[in-house]
Protein backbone atom coordinates (compact mmCIF):
# COMPACT_ATOMS: atom_id res chain seq x y z
CA UNK A 1 0.00 0.00 0.00
CA UNK A 2 1.62 3.26 -1.27
CA UNK A 3 1.78 5.63 1.72
CA UNK A 4 -0.04 8.98 1.59
CA UNK A 5 1.94 11.29 -0.17
CA UNK A 6 0.21 14.12 1.49
CA UNK A 7 2.98 13.42 4.52
CA UNK A 8 5.63 14.60 2.64
CA UNK A 9 6.79 17.34 4.93
CA UNK A 10 5.35 16.05 7.76
CA UNK A 11 7.67 17.04 10.52
CA UNK A 12 8.15 16.46 14.51
CA UNK A 13 8.02 19.41 16.61
CA UNK A 14 11.54 20.13 17.72
CA UNK A 15 12.94 18.53 20.85
CA UNK A 16 15.93 18.54 22.70
CA UNK A 17 18.39 15.70 23.92
CA UNK A 18 20.96 16.43 27.29
CA UNK A 19 23.67 14.30 25.81
CA UNK A 20 25.07 13.09 29.40
CA UNK A 21 28.57 11.25 30.10
CA UNK A 22 27.15 8.28 30.82
CA UNK A 23 24.99 7.80 27.80
CA UNK A 24 28.31 8.66 25.49
CA UNK A 25 29.65 5.87 27.40
CA UNK A 26 27.28 3.08 27.04
CA UNK A 27 27.02 3.78 23.52
CA UNK A 28 30.37 3.10 23.04
CA UNK A 29 30.27 0.11 25.30
CA UNK A 30 27.51 -0.95 22.70
CA UNK A 31 30.03 -0.75 19.66
CA UNK A 32 32.82 -1.60 21.61
CA UNK A 33 34.56 1.07 21.46
CA UNK A 34 37.86 1.30 23.33
CA UNK A 35 39.66 4.52 21.13
CA UNK A 36 39.06 8.13 21.06
CA UNK A 37 37.96 10.29 23.71
CA UNK A 38 35.36 9.57 26.06
CA UNK A 39 33.96 12.90 25.95
CA UNK A 40 33.50 12.85 21.93
CA UNK A 41 30.44 10.98 20.24
CA UNK A 42 31.14 8.32 17.75
CA UNK A 43 30.28 9.56 14.42
CA UNK A 44 27.14 6.92 14.47
CA UNK A 45 25.48 9.00 18.32
CA UNK A 46 24.29 11.33 16.18
CA UNK A 47 21.37 8.70 14.98
CA UNK A 48 20.65 8.28 18.71
CA UNK A 49 20.35 11.87 19.55
CA UNK A 50 17.87 12.39 16.62
CA UNK A 51 15.81 8.83 17.39
CA UNK A 52 15.54 10.34 21.00
CA UNK A 53 11.82 10.37 22.55
CA UNK A 54 10.96 7.49 20.13
CA UNK A 55 11.08 9.95 17.48
CA UNK A 56 11.30 7.04 14.76
CA UNK A 57 8.69 4.80 15.22
CA UNK A 58 6.19 8.49 15.74
CA UNK A 59 7.18 9.28 12.49
CA UNK A 60 6.45 5.88 10.85
CA UNK A 61 3.04 5.51 13.13
CA UNK A 62 2.23 8.57 11.90
CA UNK A 63 2.44 7.84 8.22
CA UNK A 64 0.58 4.71 8.74
CA UNK A 65 3.49 2.35 8.26
CA UNK A 66 3.79 -1.47 9.97
CA UNK A 67 6.84 -1.60 11.57
CA UNK A 68 6.91 -5.76 10.81
CA UNK A 69 7.81 -4.10 7.14
CA UNK A 70 10.41 -1.56 7.66
CA UNK A 71 13.80 -2.09 7.10
CA UNK A 72 16.77 0.82 7.31
CA UNK A 73 17.76 0.91 3.50
CA UNK A 74 20.20 4.68 3.74
CA UNK A 75 21.68 6.72 5.98
CA UNK A 76 24.09 9.92 5.74
CA UNK A 77 25.52 12.21 7.85
CA UNK A 78 27.43 15.23 7.47
CA UNK A 79 29.60 16.16 10.27
CA UNK A 80 30.18 19.84 10.72
CA UNK A 81 31.36 19.76 15.00
CA UNK A 82 31.83 17.44 17.53
CA UNK A 83 28.53 16.00 19.64
CA UNK A 84 30.33 16.16 23.30
CA UNK A 85 29.20 14.90 27.09
CA UNK A 86 27.34 17.78 28.06
CA UNK A 87 25.74 18.77 25.42
CA UNK A 88 22.26 20.24 25.02
CA UNK A 89 21.11 19.64 21.68
CA UNK A 90 17.54 20.54 19.45
CA UNK A 91 16.48 17.72 16.62
CA UNK A 92 14.30 18.82 14.22
CA UNK A 93 13.28 16.29 12.03
CA UNK A 94 11.24 16.56 8.30
CA UNK A 95 9.61 13.97 5.85
CA UNK A 96 11.51 15.08 3.09
CA UNK A 97 10.62 12.54 0.18
CA UNK A 98 8.30 9.44 -0.06
CA UNK A 99 8.33 7.17 -3.66
CA UNK A 100 8.02 3.57 -4.26
CA UNK A 101 10.06 0.61 -6.57
CA UNK A 102 8.63 -2.37 -8.19
CA UNK A 103 5.10 -1.42 -8.55
CA UNK A 104 4.55 -0.18 -5.10
CA UNK A 105 6.19 -3.56 -3.79
CA UNK A 106 8.93 -0.77 -2.08
CA UNK A 107 8.03 2.34 -0.50
CA UNK A 108 10.74 4.33 0.80
CA UNK A 109 10.38 7.07 3.19
CA UNK A 110 13.33 9.72 3.40
CA UNK A 111 13.97 11.60 6.85
CA UNK A 112 15.86 13.99 7.09
CA UNK A 113 17.17 15.15 10.74
CA UNK A 114 19.20 18.76 11.57
CA UNK A 115 21.26 18.36 14.99
CA UNK A 116 21.95 21.56 16.66
CA UNK A 117 23.48 23.31 19.38
CA UNK A 118 22.67 26.81 21.19
CA UNK A 119 26.23 28.29 20.99
CA UNK A 120 28.21 26.15 18.57
CA UNK A 121 25.55 26.05 15.59
CA UNK A 122 24.37 23.16 13.61
CA UNK A 123 26.68 20.22 14.54
CA UNK A 124 25.12 17.71 11.76
CA UNK A 125 22.53 16.70 9.31
CA UNK A 126 20.94 13.28 8.82
CA UNK A 127 19.41 11.76 6.14
CA UNK A 128 17.79 8.52 6.64
CA UNK A 129 15.94 6.64 3.93
CA UNK A 130 13.94 3.88 5.13
CA UNK A 131 12.40 0.78 3.14
CA UNK A 132 9.07 -0.51 3.96
CA UNK A 133 8.26 -3.66 1.92
CA UNK A 134 4.90 -4.68 0.62
CA UNK A 135 4.39 -8.29 0.16
CA UNK A 136 1.12 -8.10 -1.30
CA UNK A 137 1.84 -5.18 -3.76
CA UNK A 138 4.61 -7.73 -5.40
CA UNK A 139 1.97 -10.78 -5.02
CA UNK A 140 -0.09 -9.05 -7.32
CA UNK A 141 2.48 -7.12 -9.49
CA UNK A 142 3.18 -10.57 -10.27
CA UNK A 143 -0.16 -12.25 -10.59
CA UNK B 1 50.26 -0.65 3.15
CA UNK B 2 50.73 3.05 4.13
CA UNK B 3 48.10 5.16 3.85
CA UNK B 4 50.43 7.88 1.98
CA UNK B 5 51.62 5.35 -0.30
CA UNK B 6 48.52 4.11 -1.30
CA UNK B 7 47.15 4.61 -5.15
CA UNK B 8 42.89 4.88 -5.32
CA UNK B 9 41.02 1.55 -5.72
CA UNK B 10 43.72 0.01 -2.63
CA UNK B 11 42.82 -1.43 0.55
CA UNK B 12 44.00 0.80 3.22
CA UNK B 13 42.27 -0.30 6.58
CA UNK B 14 40.89 -3.18 8.00
CA UNK B 15 38.24 -4.09 11.57
CA UNK B 16 37.14 -7.40 12.24
CA UNK B 17 34.84 -7.58 14.70
CA UNK B 18 33.44 -10.65 16.79
CA UNK B 19 30.41 -12.71 16.60
CA UNK B 20 27.68 -10.15 17.52
CA UNK B 21 25.08 -11.90 19.45
CA UNK B 22 21.75 -10.87 20.78
CA UNK B 23 23.13 -8.97 24.29
CA UNK B 24 24.89 -6.27 22.26
CA UNK B 25 21.26 -6.14 20.18
CA UNK B 26 20.34 -5.26 23.28
CA UNK B 27 22.43 -3.27 24.50
CA UNK B 28 22.53 -1.53 21.40
CA UNK B 29 18.89 -0.92 21.13
CA UNK B 30 18.95 0.80 24.63
CA UNK B 31 22.02 2.82 24.20
CA UNK B 32 20.83 3.85 20.51
CA UNK B 33 17.06 4.14 21.66
CA UNK B 34 16.24 2.06 18.61
CA UNK B 35 13.50 -0.69 20.19
CA UNK B 36 12.38 -1.86 17.20
CA UNK B 37 11.42 -5.29 18.31
CA UNK B 38 13.14 -7.05 14.56
CA UNK B 39 16.22 -6.80 16.65
CA UNK B 40 15.35 -7.93 19.54
CA UNK B 41 12.29 -10.51 19.52
CA UNK B 42 12.63 -13.72 17.64
CA UNK B 43 8.94 -14.24 17.29
CA UNK B 44 8.45 -10.88 15.92
CA UNK B 45 11.43 -11.08 13.34
CA UNK B 46 10.17 -14.34 12.17
CA UNK B 47 7.04 -13.09 11.68
CA UNK B 48 8.68 -10.56 9.63
CA UNK B 49 10.01 -12.79 7.40
CA UNK B 50 13.40 -13.54 9.44
CA UNK B 51 15.02 -16.61 10.76
CA UNK B 52 15.65 -14.66 13.90
CA UNK B 53 16.52 -11.56 15.15
CA UNK B 54 18.64 -9.21 12.86
CA UNK B 55 21.49 -6.85 13.68
CA UNK B 56 20.66 -2.88 13.85
CA UNK B 57 21.90 -1.59 10.44
CA UNK B 58 22.97 1.24 12.97
CA UNK B 59 25.13 -0.80 14.65
CA UNK B 60 26.84 -2.47 11.45
CA UNK B 61 27.75 0.97 10.49
CA UNK B 62 28.77 2.20 14.05
CA UNK B 63 31.30 -0.36 13.39
CA UNK B 64 31.88 0.06 10.11
CA UNK B 65 32.42 3.92 12.14
CA UNK B 66 34.78 2.23 14.53
CA UNK B 67 37.30 1.67 11.44
CA UNK B 68 37.63 5.27 10.98
CA UNK B 69 37.36 6.23 14.46
CA UNK B 70 40.56 3.70 15.56
CA UNK B 71 42.69 3.96 12.23
CA UNK B 72 41.82 7.46 11.32
CA UNK B 73 41.68 8.87 14.50
CA UNK B 74 44.25 12.16 13.59
CA UNK B 75 41.13 12.84 11.02
CA UNK B 76 38.19 14.75 11.07
CA UNK B 77 35.36 13.13 9.60
CA UNK B 78 33.39 15.55 7.47
CA UNK B 79 30.81 13.15 5.56
CA UNK B 80 29.63 9.47 6.43
CA UNK B 81 27.39 7.60 4.25
CA UNK B 82 25.85 3.62 4.35
CA UNK B 83 23.68 1.54 2.05
CA UNK B 84 22.30 -1.55 3.76
CA UNK B 85 22.09 -3.97 1.03
CA UNK B 86 21.82 -7.11 3.21
CA UNK B 87 20.60 -8.38 6.68
CA UNK B 88 22.89 -9.70 9.16
CA UNK B 89 21.46 -12.59 11.33
CA UNK B 90 22.26 -12.38 15.04
CA UNK B 91 25.61 -13.70 15.83
CA UNK B 92 27.37 -13.43 12.84
CA UNK B 93 30.54 -11.22 12.01
CA UNK B 94 31.69 -8.18 9.98
CA UNK B 95 34.52 -7.74 8.18
CA UNK B 96 34.86 -4.16 7.67
CA UNK B 97 37.34 -2.58 4.72
CA UNK B 98 38.54 1.10 4.00
CA UNK B 99 39.68 1.47 0.49
CA UNK B 100 40.99 4.50 -1.06
CA UNK B 101 38.65 6.43 -3.33
CA UNK B 102 40.12 10.10 -3.90
CA UNK B 103 42.75 12.07 -2.08
CA UNK B 104 43.22 15.66 -2.17
CA UNK B 105 45.17 18.17 -0.80
CA UNK B 106 41.96 18.86 1.49
CA UNK B 107 40.38 15.71 1.67
CA UNK B 108 40.64 12.06 1.80
CA UNK B 109 37.76 9.71 0.44
CA UNK B 110 37.03 6.29 1.95
CA UNK B 111 35.18 3.26 0.07
CA UNK B 112 33.93 1.61 2.99
CA UNK B 113 32.52 -1.84 2.77
CA UNK B 114 31.19 -4.75 6.11
CA UNK B 115 30.97 -8.11 4.92
CA UNK B 116 29.51 -11.24 6.83
CA UNK B 117 31.89 -14.19 7.00
CA UNK B 118 31.07 -15.65 4.11
CA UNK B 119 32.27 -12.78 1.96
CA UNK B 120 28.94 -11.33 1.01
CA UNK B 121 28.12 -8.14 1.24
CA UNK B 122 25.94 -6.46 4.17
CA UNK B 123 27.05 -2.57 4.29
CA UNK B 124 28.20 -0.24 1.40
CA UNK B 125 29.16 2.91 2.60
CA UNK B 126 31.58 5.69 1.98
CA UNK B 127 33.55 8.76 4.28
CA UNK B 128 34.79 11.84 3.57
CA UNK B 129 37.90 12.44 6.18
CA UNK B 130 39.97 16.25 6.46
CA UNK B 131 43.60 15.52 7.03
CA UNK B 132 45.18 16.79 10.83
CA UNK B 133 47.07 20.17 9.51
Amino acid sequence: MAIDRRHLGYALPPFTVEVTPARIALFRKAIGADAGAPDIAPPTFMKAVEGEQNSSRRILEALGVDLKRVLHAEQQFDYLGPIRAGDTLTVQRTVTDLYDKKNGAMDFIVIESTVSHALRGLLGRSRQVVLVRNPQARAGAAA
Amino acid sequence: MRLDQARPGEQVAEYQTGPIPREQLALYAEASGDSNPLHLDPAFARNAGFDDVIVHGMLGMALLGQLLDTQFAAFTLGCFDARFVAVLPVGQSLHCTATLAERTTTTLTLDLEAFDSTGKSIIVGRASLTPPA
